[in-house]
């Protein structure tokens, strides 16, 4: 019998393709609960709280990609050693050199897993219209980590900040569990300094960590996955069975479904970090609230467009500098197209991507013109421009999240088809009697969303007066109340895929 | 020491009144109203043009603040006197 049992948790314990360690898991909630335990516990020494999140995450790496934590481990170390020599070089070629090389073999290897079928369904279709693609199996996490890595790696070339002597220290950036799987993207120069920190967390730490957990979990599993399975999933999959209006109000769902499920996953990330003392970079900022596009992608998955800002726009835009708007639009364009193919070897997310840079440059091309226009009418800094404003960005952002969501052209066509030529705004009412607990979701998601921000400081000074007692009781609830709306297993985090 | 020249220079670029805005060597790009990504190439190019200098695009991404640029600037402009 104990022999059964054993083989079990070792099934359970050991790596399984397509089964990472999903935080909201009952699974990961246990090992968590004693990681936390036993971090506390060796709270004053710090050798060995670090090498107990290193081993942690590199089993929690493990458990969601097997044999590539072997892909992760190659990465920090070549990385690291990228960022003594850059600091040993005192010669300008020289730190390009190293640069170069850091630059190929990162990117390299991201290339060959992310992008290399589809080069070879490029090349076989010139050649001869087909082609047969290679096995490759997707490191989950590699776009996240190779990124993380690469930016330590350019900001001491750029002199942002000098290399850590500590290979440990290293590691445990790209390794560290709460952001490996899907970001936030963060920078060495914020992180490597908290890990020599002592681990002194206070109660405001405590309350804020589990806020974000909570909502969290609320935003995942009661917002999107149930939007998704049950509402959004259908109509994207057969949008001719469907009216207009149906239509629209799933590309409308999508949008807050990809939102809650990734600003959902980045809450739990930082709200786990912050337990274990560290803070990571905020990824989501009310996106929906942004007037313009630029401000959306001030808003939305902040570590990643921060980058593409910091290591690609940046000096783009510095080196087209003397074709001025030009330069600038040619920067724009680049830019976004490459934050398209960063989510996947797919035509789908780089025409996601280049509406972006296309919605970017018309609106850098009219920004005089529009503020001149909103003084002559007195809109400048009204209530009812700036909805006006928030929701054409809005719509302006959902229609682009058609082509990231729709399976092909095809769907896609179809669904903008059935929304100009058959709208039929009388199933409105039908839809919210047919899909009563979806259309409360969806409305309750994107109110939640529009309330103001400072209610959250508020609930969280709430919590944090309350006994750590009442407080794990607030979470027992929260994940109870979650299981309950749970409407099949937990769905996969939509940005693991990337 | 921010000059007053490189000051006018960024706060024309910016449409900005000289005398209403703050700086000094620690100011940031984004410290400064108006001064966003997207017009940060033109404030560089006014930079260039008035002083009649040509940075370098590492010289440019290496500078954290307006100190920074102002060394920058003092370093190509030294050899000219």
């Amino acid at each position: 019998m104990f022999d059964l049992d054993f083989q079990k948790i070792s099934s359970l314990l050991s790596f399984s393709p397509n089964d990472p360690l999903m935080f909201g898991s009952g699974l990961f909630l246990f090992l968590f609960f004693f990681l936390l335990l036993f971090y506390r516990l060796f709270a004053n020494s710090k050798n060995a709280r670090i090498l107990l999140l290193i081993v942690f995450s590199l089993y929690f790496y493990y458990k969601a990609s097997g044999l590539f934590f072997l892909l992760l481990i190659l990465n920090a170390a070549a990385n690291f050693q990228f960022g003594k020599w850059m600091g040993d070089a005192t010669e300008q070629s020289k730190k390009r050199m190293i640069l170069v090389l850091s630059l190929i073999f990162n990117l390299g290897i991201l290339g060959y897993f992310k992008y290399t079928n589809f080069f070879v369904e490029i090349v076989g279709n010139i050649q001869s219209g087909s082609f047969d693609p290679v096995d490759i199996i997707l490191p989950i996490g590699i776009s996240f980590y190779t990124f993380k890595s690469l930016s330590y790696v350019i900001d001491i070339y750029l002199e942002m900040m000098k290399p850590t002597k500590s290979f440990r220290d290293f590691s445990l950036f790209v390794f560290f569990f709460p952001n490996i799987l899907a970001g936030p993207i963060d920078r060495a120069s914020k992180f490597l300094p908290q890990v020599q920190q002592d681990y002194n967390i206070t109660r405001r730490d405590i309350a804020m960590g589990l806020m974000l957990i909570m909502m969290g979990l609320v935003k995942k599993i009661m917002i999107a996955d149930y939007i998704g399975l049950n509402f959004v999933d259908r109509v994207f999959e057969v949008p001719l069975r469907f009216t207009g209006v149906e239509n629209l109000l799933a590309v409308y769902g999508y949008t807050l479904q990809l939102y809650a499920d990734f600003s959902g996953y980045s809450d739990i990330a930082i709200g786990i970090a912050l337990l274990l003392g560290f803070k990571l970079m905020e990824n989501f900022n009310y996106p929906f609230k942004a007037k313009s596009i630029a401000d959306f992608w001030r808003r939305w998955h902040i570590s990643l467009s921060s980058w593409l800002l910091d290591y690609v726009f940046r000096p783009l835009q510095i080196n087209f500098r003397n074709w001025r708007v030009a330069g600038n639009i040619a920067s724009l364009i680049i830019t976004f197209t490459l934050i398209g193919l960063w989510h996947g070897a797919n035509w789908a997310f780089i025409v996601w991507g280049l509406l972006h840079g296309v919605y970017m440059s018309i609106g850098l091309l009219t920004r005089k013109s529009k503020n001149n226009i909103f003084n002559k009418l007195k809109l400048a800094d009204t209530k009812l421009l700036g909805f006006g404003q928030i929701f054409i960005t809005f719509n302006l952002v959902a229609f682009s999240f058609l082509f990231f969501r729709a399976d092909s052209f095809e769907t896609a066509l179809n669904i903008l088809n059935q929304m100009f030529f058959f709208f039929k705004p009388e199933v409105f009412s039908q839809f919210i009697a047919g899909y009563t607990p979806t259309f409360i979701l969806i409305a309750f998601g994107f109110l939640f969303h529009f309330l103001p921000g400072s209610l959250l400081d508020k609930s969280v000074s709430v919590l944090e007066g309350m006994p750590l007692v009442v407080q794990a009781l607030i979470l027992a609830v929260v994940i109870w109340s979650v299981v309950q709306v749970q409407y099949a297993d937990l769905q996969p985090f939509i940005y693991f895929q990337f | 020491m921010i000059s007053e020249r490189l000051k006018k220079i960024i706060c024309n670029e910016l449409n900005l009144g000289v005398e209403l805005v703050e700086m000094d060597e620690n100011t940031e790009a984004n410290e400064v109203p108006g001064w966003d990504s997207l017009n940060h190439a033109n404030i560089i190019v006014a930079i260039e043009k008035d002083y009649g200098v040509r940075f370098k695009g590492l010289e440019i991404l290496k500078c954290k603040n307006i100190g920074d640029l102002q060394k920058l600037v003092d370093s190509k402009t030294t050899g000219q006197k």
